[in-house]
C-alpha cells in the first residue's frame, strides 16, 4: 500500500513537471525505450536510483565564491564591488583559520547575494538605458531606445526573458514558466514607469535570475 | 510492485527529487516563524565562549599558590606559576583569587569572572588528547574526537538548535567560529559571520533599495518559482535549503534586527532605544575612542551576545571572544593581558544576564548555560623563549542554568600538570575513576538541556548537574 502510494505521488510530480508533448506519451506501463543512434557512443548507464538512496550521479553543488565572481562578470559585464571583502562569509577559504571553502547556501551566503545582484544589476540597467540595442546586457532583444517597457510586446519580452535565462542559468525558460516571468515583468515595468525609474524594470529581472538557485549551483 | 512502475528515469527522479526536498528540509517551515507576532526570547539559551590559541589554565582556571610551587622546586613540581612575572602591569594581582564565599580558586588572569563564582562550575585535568590547535578545538566544537583534524558531527549548537527548535529567527550564531552540521535541516544552521559589520550587513536592508512593490514582486518570485530544472538540482535538498535560507533572510529583514546590534547612539532612534543603548555601552564601556571599540573588541562581542539573547533574535550564540593566548615566545604579560580582556567582557555578559529580567520568571542566567574552553592549554614549565608551549591537561568553565554552581569538578596532578582519573559523580580523584574528556563536557552540556546526548556515546559528569 505504501509503495502505491509512493508510486501514485511519484507520477503526480512527474506529470507536473513533464514538459510539452511527454506527458501525452508519459503513460505507466506504455513506455518506449528511447533508442540510441547506432553511432552513438557507448553510455555508462546511471546507478539505479533505487540503489541510491533515491540518488543518482553526483550531489548538486553551490559554486564557490571564485566561481560565482566570475559568472558575475561573464553574464553582466560588471564585477560585484565588494565580493572580496564578503568572501570569507561567502564561504571561501583564508587558508588562516580555514583550509576549505564552505558552499553552503546558508543565510549568509542568500543575504550577501541579494546584496551584489542588486548592486551590478541596477548598474548595469542604468548603463543600458544609454547604450545602442546590440551593446545592451539585459534588455538585447528590446529595439529601439525607449524607457518604457510597458508599450512592450510579449513576443519581444519573451525573447528577451529567454536570452536572459540562457546567459544566466545555461538552459531557457519553459512555456509555463515564461508565461509567469513574463506576466511579472509586465508588472515590474509598469511599477518602473509610474516612479520614474526604468532601470528597475529589467533589473529586477536580473536581480531575481542572479538570486535564483539556477545560478549558484552547478 | 515498484518494478512495475512504467515512469522514464528522468521523470522519476525529478518527482523523487521534490518529494525528497519536501521531506528532507520540511522538518521547521521558518514561515512557522515568520508567523510568529513578535520576537520572545528561548526559554533555554546558550553561549559557547572560546579563547583562541590554548589558554594557560596557571593564569585563571586551575593556578597554583607561587608560595608553594616555586623556581626552586620545579625540578619536583614541574610547574612554575610566574605569576612574578605579571608584576610590571600592577593591576595583577601576585598571587591565586579567591573571593569571599567561593569555594573556587582563580588565577591573576580571570579578572572581574571571579565575581561570578556562585554560578559557575570549574572543570579541572581535562584530558584534550590532542595538542593540535584545529584539533583541540574542534573536538571542543562537537564533543567528538576529530579524524585527523578534520571535525566529526555536528557542532553541539547546532545539535543544541537541531534538537529544540526554537522559535526565534536566527536560532544560531557562530561569529568568528567553525560551526558544522551533518544532520539537521537548513533551519539549524549557524549564521556564521566573521565579524560584527558582517552580521549587521546580513541583518540589515540592501544598501541598494528597489521601490517596495518591486520588492514584494521579488520576494513573492522567491516563494512561487519552482521549475523542473530547479527541481533537478533539489535532488539532494540543496535548492530547498537555499530557499529557506532566502525565506530566512527575509524574515529577518522584516524584523529590522540591525537596529539592535548597531550600539552607537544614533539621533534617529527613539528615545527609549537611545537610553538603552547608553546603559549597554556604559555597562561593557563601549566607546569608538576605547578601551572597547562598538564593533571589533571583545567586550563589543559579550554585548552582541547578551543582545541576540535578550532581544529574542538567537538561542545559541557560539564566539571567538578573544585571541592572542598562542603565546610560544616573548613575555607571560601579553598572555594573561589577552586572557583577562576575554574573562572581562564575560563577566560584563554575566552581569548583563544576571540584571535582566527573563519573561518566563528570573533573570537571563537562569535560563542561560554557557560553556568557556579553550582548545587546550599550555604547558606548566616557561620555555627557553619565555613562553609557554603546549599542554595536553585543560580546563574548562560552565556557567548558569542546569550546572552546579560554585564548585570544582576534577583535579588536575601538582606535578607537571597532569591529567588523573576523576570519579564522574563526585569530581575527586580516584584511582578507579575515568579521565575527564570534551565529550564528558559536552554531553553534560546536552544533559543540562535536556536534550538527547547518545550522539557523544559517553555518559554527562553526573556530579556536574544541577
Amino acid at each position: 500500500m505504501r509503495s502505491l502510494a509512493i508510486a501514485t505521488l511519484a507520477l503526480s510530480f512527474s506529470l507536473g513537471c513533464s514538459k510539452g508533448s511527454t506527458a501525452a506519451v508519459d503513460q505507466p506501463g506504455s513506455l518506449a525505450p528511447v533508442e540510441l543512434p547506432t553511432d552513438h557512443p557507448v553510455l555508462t548507464p546511471l546507478p539505479d536510483p533505487e540503489m541510491n538512496g533515491g540518488h543518482a550521479g553526483r550531489a548538486p553543488r553551490r559554486i564557490s565564491v571564485p566561481q560565482l565572481k566570475q559568472s558575475i562578470l561573464t553574464v553582466t559585464g560588471k564585477q560585484w564591488t565588494q565580493i572580496d571583502n564578503l568572501a570569507s562569509s561567502l564561504g571561501q577559504a583564508d587558508f588562516a583559520v580555514t583550509v576549505s571553502d564552505a558552499t553552503e547556501p546558508n543565510l549568509v551566503f542568500a543575504k550577501f547575494l541579494d546584496d551584489g545582484a542588486r548592486e551590478v544589476c541596477l548598474s548595469v540597467a542604468r548603463d543600458d538605458l544609454n547604450r545602442a540595442q546590440d551593446a545592451r546586457v539585459l534588455w538585447p532583444e528590446v529595439p529601439g531606445t525607449g524607457r518604457d517597457f510597458t508599450v512592450l510586446d510579449d513576443a519581444t519580452i519573451e525573447k528577451n526573458l529567454g536570452t536572459l535565462s540562457v546567459r544566466f542559468w545555461g538552459s531557457p525558460l519553459d512555456s509555463t514558466e515564461l508565461t509567469d516571468w513574463t506576466a511579472t515583468f509586465k508588472k515590474l515595468a509598469a511599477r518602473a514607469k509610474t516612479i520614474n525609474k526604468p532601470e528597475q524594470a529589467w533589473g529586477s529581472i536580473c536581480v531575481a535570475m542572479m538570486t535564483d538557485p539556477r545560478f549558484i549551483t552547478y | 510492485m515498484k518494478k512495475n512502475i512504467a515512469l522514464p528515469r528522468r521523470t522519476f527522479m525529478k518527482a523523487a527529487a521534490g518529494f525528497a526536498g519536501a521531506n528532507l528540509f520540511g522538518g521547521l517551515s521558518f514561515k512557522a516563524f515568520a508567523q510568529a507576532s513578535g520576537l520572545a526570547p528561548a526559554d533555554h539559551c546558550f553561549v559557547f565562549a572560546y579563547f583562541n590559541g590554548g589558554w594557560d589554565v596557571l593564569l585563571s582556571l586551575d593556578p597554583r599558590d607561587p608560595a608553594t610551587f616555586t623556581a626552586e622546586r620545579i625540578s619536583e613540581t614541574r610547574i612554575l606559576p610566574g605569576y612574578n612575572l605579571l608584576s610590571n602591569d600592577a593591576s595583577f594581582p601576585t598571587n591565586v583569587v579567591r573571593p569571599a564565599g567561593s569555594n573556587i580558586d582563580f588565577g591573576p588572569a580571570i579578572g572581574r569572572m571571579a565575581n561570578h563564582f556562585d554560578l559557575m562550575s570549574v572543570v579541572r585535568g581535562l584530558n584534550m588528547a590532542t595538542v593540535a590547535h584545529e584539533v583541540g578545538f574542534r573536538y571542543f566544537l562537537t564533543g567528538k574526537e576529530p579524524n585527523g583534524s578534520a571535525a566529526r558531527g555536528s557542532t553541539t549548537a547546532t545539535e543544541i538548535v537541531g534538537q529544540m527548535k526554537p522559535n526565534v529567527p536566527v536560532p544560531n550564531i557562530a561569529y568568528n567560529i567553525e560551526t558544522y552540521n551533518d544532520r539537521y535541516p537548513g533551519y539549524a544552521n549557524a549564521l556564521r559571520v566573521s565579524s560584527s559589520n558582517d552580521l549587521l550587513l546580513t541583518l540589515a536592508p540592501s544598501p541598494t533599495a528597489l521601490d517596495s512593490e518591486i520588492e514584494r514582486e521579488l520576494v513573492d518570485m522567491h516563494g512561487r518559482r519552482i521549475s523542473c530544472e530547479a527541481d533537478l538540482y533539489d535532488s539532494r535538498g540543496l535548492v530547498t535549503q537555499y530557499r529557506e535560507s532566502q525565506s530566512q533572510m527575509q524574515t529577518v529583514l522584516d524584523a529590522q534586527l540591525d537596529r539592535y546590534f548597531r550600539f552607537e547612539d544614533s539621533a534617529t532612534e527613539t528615545p527609549a532605544m537611545r537610553a538603552e543603548k547608553a546603559a549597554l555601552r556604559q555597562l561593557y564601556t563601549l566607546r569608538p575612542e576605547g578601551p572597547n571599540d562598538p564593533r571589533s573588541s571583545a567586550a563589543a562581542r559579550a554585548a552582541l551576545v547578551a543582545t541576540a539573547l535578550k532581544r529574542g533574535v538567537s538561542q545559541c550564540v557560539s564566539m571567538n571572544i578573544t585571541g592572542g593566548l598562542d603565546t610560544h615566545f616573548g613575555t607571560q604579560l601579553t598572555h594573561a593581558q589577552n586572557q583577562r580582556a576575554g574573562w572581562n567582557a564575560l563577566a560584563d555578559l554575566v552581569t548583563d544576564l544576571r540584571a535582566s529580567a527573563h519573561p518566563s520568571g528570573g533573570n537571563f542566567m537562569d535560563h542561560t548555560t554557557v560553556l568557556v574552553f579553550s582548545e587546550f592549554s599550555r604547558t606548566p614549565l616557561i620555555n627557553a623563549s619565555g613562553g609557554r608551549d603546549h599542554h595536553i591537561t585543560n580546563s574548562c568553565m560552565l556557567l548558569g542554568k542546569g550546572i552546579k554552581h560554585n564548585t570544582v569538578f576534577g583535579k588536575s596532578g601538582d606535578v607537571g600538570l597532569s591529567a588523573g582519573l576523576i570519579d564522574h559523580a563526585t569530581g575527586l580523584p580516584n584511582p578507579g575513576g575515568e579521565q575527564i574528556l570534551p565529550d564528558h563536557v559536552i554531553a553534560t552540556v546536552m544533559a543540562a538541556a535536556g536534550i538527547d546526548y547518545s550522539i557523544t556515546r559517553v555518559e554527562p559528569l553526573t556530579g556536574l548537574l544541577a
